[in-house]
């Protein structure tokens, strides 16, 4: 069976989500726990960092579909960072690069969320 | 004046081979474009061009330009590739915008597109040279554009089989996700985000259709617009996939609610389930491809949510048929486990229920040395109520037994027992007798009970005499009771209704006349005997049939 980990952890004001293996329908449902978790705590500002994920589908794709509005309207974003590209391919394909931040690096949504915490 | 010429030959092939090199060196359509553009600046010393190819649908578009306004660039005739031999449009946009050179740019496949140049800086005009030179610059340059486009519509092609592929491993990984689940929640949850992923929307609903009414298992849309939208439609209606165009004409109400897409979810053409999508994010119209994978996706999805669905119900089920099973427990060791047998009385005895529980009663009770209660009983209705009932009229006669009272009053006091604790509608025909041992004495009371049948000198005399049925209204005429002598050889047979109307396969009653011929017939064997020759009769008329009512017969033989 395909692993898949996910774990979080808070840098500065911002939460960030480590995610790990293989994300699909079977794997999506832990994914959706933290994001509840956050939602509970009202942390609104998230990035997402899929240095280690190897895979995802669409039920995947879907989870963040699923919150990115409800972070927005909280003046907060979900923001992605570290993409293999073949997994940035898979979120090309279905139109993410509109919706969405993509950054190479974890420091630079970090960064971005800060500039727009001043202004 | 011959080696200026040369020169100025030299001068140009140079530039050709330069500019064929460059030209062909990459792939990228507008890479191209832009250098067939300055190529024929640097040459001709003017600063406005434009290059316009057909596109897919054979529409002449501008694909690059340099130093023309952007009113000039709108203002460019559409012309379609059919008509642009004897269109005047491109002449008159040529004219009008005063661009001296416009010239078709050929490949090997056919026409591509025109090249547009603006006049020279030098006011010096195109001759006879330029226009060969521009000819053979054109002929490299279509030679790479025509790869470009190759490629890019390769791009295109890529890309789609790549956005199938990933449509078809989503499914593949659903596919395999769906059948391992049996909680219709998660099975929503996982169909809601594989769409909202594949389709980029943020606004849907998924709701299930049984008999006709609708169950909102998912939603993103107003709740209550929704639930008045579907309130006006029936399952049925919903049997193609219907698009934003389908909806503002046929289902306004949905339309309104900015549904762009409605997919039914269907098993065997019966619509069991709607997805319901909303605009997508990113501003695209649902393409024949995508309505196909939603339409993939909650075909496998209705199919798990039903499987769920039955599952539940099954689990359900058979929690009812064990509730069931310890009440028919129950209710068997209320009737008489062992039958006493007083000395001059032989007694058989025989119940079935037709379900798992039943409303018939029989019991036999010691009530002293010599006296011994044979009491017999159908509960109106069958199943739990009936059972019961029965149970009820079970304690009452436990407990009225005990009290010695003469059979008449003890009837008056259980039907005004039962009529207490009945509601409306149930009844109870009821026949209890005590039989004398010493005296060989029947005393009996018949409350409205299939008569008993009294056999002896080979006629019949039907025990009647009594009241009432029981539990009706409370007793305001006592009941009477009979006493009939009995001598050796004589027979009585107890029954209930389950009997003497069991129904053969055709529809047909066993009948009481039926009964009384087989009594007369055999009363001579013991109880036992004749009891089993009632049993296999009556088993024999019904074959092929379900036994629809319960069934209790006892045999009473006087030795």
């Amino acid at each position: 069976m395909a692993d898949f980990n996910v774990s979080l952890r808070g840098v500065g004001p911002v939460s960030v989500i480590d995610v790990k293996g293989y994300l699909d329908a079977h794997t999506a449902p832990e994914l959706e726990n933290v994001f509840n978790k956050l939602l509970d705590e009202k942390q609104y500002r998230v990035v997402v960092n899929f240095n280690d994920l190897k895979y995802i589908s669409s039920a995947g794709l879907g989870v963040f579909m699923a919150y990115v509005e409800t972070m927005r309207e909280n003046k907060g974003d979900i923001k992605f960072s570290n993409m293999t590209e073949s997994v940035y391919n898979i979120f090309d394909l279905l139109g993410f690069p509109i919706l969405y931040e993509f950054y190479k690096e974890e420091n630079e949504a970090l960064l971005k969320f800060n500039e727009q915490g001043k202004s | 004046m011959q080696t200026t010429d040369n020169n100025a030959a030299l001068r140009n092939f140079s530039a050709l081979v330069d500019f064929s090199n460059l030209v062909n060196s990459s792939l990228d359509l507008n890479f191209a474009l832009g250098n067939i553009l300055l190529t024929c600046f640097g040459k001709f010393h003017t600063t406005k061009g434009l290059i316009a190819l057909f596109n897919d649908n054979n529409i002449l578009e501008v694909a690059s330009c340099k130093g023309i306004t952007t009113p000039v660039i709108n203002s460019f005739p559409k012309i379609s590739k059919d008509d642009f031999e004897n269109n005047e449009a491109l002449d008159r946009f040529v004219k009008e915008n005063n661009f001296p050179v416009c010239r078709e740019i050929k490949s090997s496949e056919g026409l591509k597109g025109v090249l547009i140049l603006g006049s020279r800086l030098t006011k010096k005009l195109y001759d006879k040279e330029d226009i060969d030179f521009l000819s053979t610059i054109l002929n490299v340059g279509a030679t790479a554009i025509e790869n470009s486009l190759i490629v890019e519509k390769l791009k295109k092609v890529n890309r789609s089989l790549d956005s199938k592929v990933n449509q078809l491993s989503s499914l593949f990984d659903l596919g395999k996700e769906f059948s391992g689940i049996l909680q219709t929640e998660t099975i929503c949850k996982l169909l809601v985000y594989s769409l909202i992923g594949q389709m980029l929307v943020s606004k849907y609903a998924v709701v299930t259709c049984t008999n006709n009414s609708f169950n909102i298992l998912e939603n993103r849309f107003d709740e209550k617009l929704l639930t008045a939208a579907l309130q006006n439609c029936s399952a049925n209606i919903f049997v193609k996939n219907l698009t934003r165009e389908d909806l503002k004409t046929d289902f306004k109400q949905f339309y309104d609610l900015g549904i762009d897409l409605v997919i039914p979810m269907q098993i065997k053409d019966e619509t069991k389930g709607l997805i319901l999508l909303g605009k997508r994010k990113n501003e695209l119209v649902y393409s024949k491809s995508d309505i196909e994978y939603v339409s993939s996706v909650g075909s496998l999805a209705i199919i798990s949510i039903e499987n769920a669905r039955l599952f539940k119900e099954t689990l359900e089920k058979q929690r009812l048929e064990k509730d069931l099973e310890t009440a028919r427990n129950i209710q068997k060791n209320l009737l008489p486990k062992k039958i006493v047998q007083p000395s001059n009385l032989e007694i058989a005895a025989y119940n079935a229920s037709a379900k798992m529980v039943g409303g018939d009663y029989y019991d036999i009770v010691k009530l002293d040395d010599e006296k011994v209660l044979i009491a017999v009983a159908d509960v109106s209705g069958k199943g739990v109520p009936a059972a019961l009932l029965m149970a009820n009229l079970q304690a009452f006669l436990k407990s009225i037994c005990k009290q010695k009272l003469p059979l008449v009053e003890a009837t008056n006091l259980m039907n005004d027992l039962v009529a207490e604790n009945t509601t409306l509608g149930s009844f109870i025909t009821f026949f209890w007798g005590i039989f004398d041992n010493a005296k060989k004495e029947f005393t009996y009371v018949n409350a409205g009970h299939n008569p008993p049948l009294h056999v002896y000198n080979n006629s019949i005399n039907k025990l009647k005499k009594g009241g009432m049925i029981l539990g009706v209204l409370p007793t305001t005429i006592p009941y009477v009771s009979d006493t009939v002598l009995l001598n050796s050889g004589d027979c009585i047979v107890l029954f209930t209704d389950g009997i003497t109307e069991a129904m053969n396969a055709k529809g047909e009653e066993f009948t009481d006349e039926c009964l009384e011929s087989l009594v007369i017939n055999s009363y001579n064997c013991s109880s036992e005997e004749l009891l089993s020759k009632i049993k296999q009769s009556v088993e024999e008329f019904t074959i092929g049939a379900e036994q629809s009512d319960d069934i209790t017969c006892l045999v009473l033989k006087v030795k």
